[in-house]
């Protein structure tokens, strides 16, 4: 790792670790795997002078960092992961940051506060993506071959699914409560053209309206933290991602068995 | 003829899905597109492959290597990380259809007169359980593509032509 221009100011070892910390974590609840989150630190403790080394999991990150001129200047911490929730922007920001941190574009007290404004950048409004999500499923439906009134009503059940489970959150109760409720209204509100017997493909209805609970990041992220190597951070994220699916097939079963198993 | 305008309309609506996918992961707005256009390549050649006679999970790997491909291109253009593009754009071909066969055969085997009136059931479980495990296994490989076949770990450390050698070297 090259050192941009100017020598690095000297940051004691707590400090560095803290703000260090901040950023892992945050990344790996924002939805990075785990090869990110320690490229991302690396690059970012190189600059002020200090190895690093990390053993991410999912719900949390045990960091140590040590001065490359003064090896007693050195800490061992940890710290827990807020919830996941997945948002991408986060990722791009804080890579721009220990890209402009590794060329020395920037202060250590910069740093910090440009971390601060970063946690402070909102998600889309839930109302965009309750749209968003609702017309994915609705176009999945089209092209797994469905047609128009499956679509129509694949994207009710998507949005009013997202609807409900945002409201659910707000309220602050439990995330994977919230999940299954979810399912349970989409699924409801899918099996509608099955047991009226609406267009072409009414299975199909039924399994794309819910795809927008499938937790494909956690998933994507388990494996490729299996194939670098991060056995603890894959096993929790698969963990993790297994109990979701959990949720949704209890949500799911129980509509499926209100609405009449035999019709599915 | 009409296995263009089949890949064409295919193009398009896993366009729009990808850039949806898009919003409800974060994807930043000026990123939002070539998630979209990624999604859409990718979704269309799996389109294009199934119907030249590949196999489901041969397809889907192609599929998802070339959007991890195209992805490192693109981070570069639009200077975001790869990952910020590829994984809504491979979740596009996420196996739902098959993990939600799998779950509603799990809910039927609940019933054992059921599971003697189809006795094929067990065995229908176990296929979608599969498909669904490597399907989304290749998904994996195609978005960690750069990090499996290329030396650098960072993707802007890897440099496609001498322009953007110069260009690096001046920032």
């Amino acid at each position: 790792m090259k050192n941009g221009p100017g020598s690095p100011e000297k940051i004691p070892a707590n400090r560095l670790a803290e703000f260090i910390l901040d950023a892992g974590v945050f990344l790996m609840s924002s939805g990075a795997h785990s090869g990110r989150v320690w490229r991302n630190c690396e690059r970012m403790a190189a600059r002020w002078n200090y190895h690093i080394n990390i053993s991410p999991t999912f719900t949390g990150i045990l960091l140590s960092v040590w001065d490359k001129n003064n090896p007693d200047n050195a800490v061992t911490r940890y710290k827990a992961s807020p919830p996941s929730s997945v948002h991408l922007e986060v990722l791009t920001r804080i890579s721009h940051l220990s890209w402009k941190i590794a060329y020395g574009e920037i202060s250590f007290n910069e740093s910090v506060n440009e971390l601060a404004e970063i946690r402070k950048k909102k998600h889309y409004s839930h109302w965009v993506i309750a749209g968003a999500v609702g017309f994915a499923c609705g176009l999945l439906c089209i092209l797994a071959g469905g047609d128009a009134p499956n679509a129509a009503v694949a994207f009710t059940a998507a949005s009013t699914g997202y609807i409900i489970r945002f409201q659910i959150l707000l309220k602050g109760f439990n995330n994977f409560l919230s999940l299954i409720v979810a399912a349970f209204v989409t699924s409801l509100i899918a099996g509608a053209d099955t047991v009226l017997g609406l267009g072409k493909a009414p299975e199909m209805t039924l399994s794309t309206a819910v795809l927008y609970l499938v937790p494909g990041v956690p998933l994507v992220n388990s494996v490729i933290d299996l194939l670098e190597g991060y056995f603890p951070a894959s096993l929790s994220r698969s963990l993790f991602a297994a109990s979701v699916l959990l949720c949704i097939a209890v949500g799911m079963t129980l509509s499926i068995l209100l609405l009449g198993i035999s019709n599915f | 003829m009409e296995l263009f305008t089949g890949a064409l309309f295919d193009f398009g609506i896993s366009l729009v899905v990808a850039m949806c996918w898009g919003i409800l992961f974060g994807t930043p707005s000026r990123a939002l597109f070539a998630a979209g256009l990624l999604g859409g390549i990718g979704h269309s050649l799996r389109f294009l492959l199934l119907t030249a006679g590949l196999g489901l999970i041969a397809s889907t790997m192609v599929a998802s290597v070339t959007i991890g491909l195209l992805g490192i291109f693109s981070a570069h253009r639009i200077h975001h990380p790869p990952v910020v593009i590829t994984l809504p754009a491979s979740i596009t071909m996420i196996p739902g259809l098959y993990a939600y066969r799998s779950m509603l055969g799990g809910i039927k085997l609940t019933n054992l007169e059921n599971l003697d009136a189809h006795p094929g059931l067990l065995t229908g479980i176990a296929h979608n359980v599969m498909l669904t495990f490597s399907l989304l296994f290749t998904l994996a490989i195609g978005i960690s593509i750069s990090a499996l076949l290329f030396r650098n770990k960072s993707v802007k450390e890897i440099r496609f032509n001498k322009s953007s050698i110069l260009k690096n070297k001046a920032t």
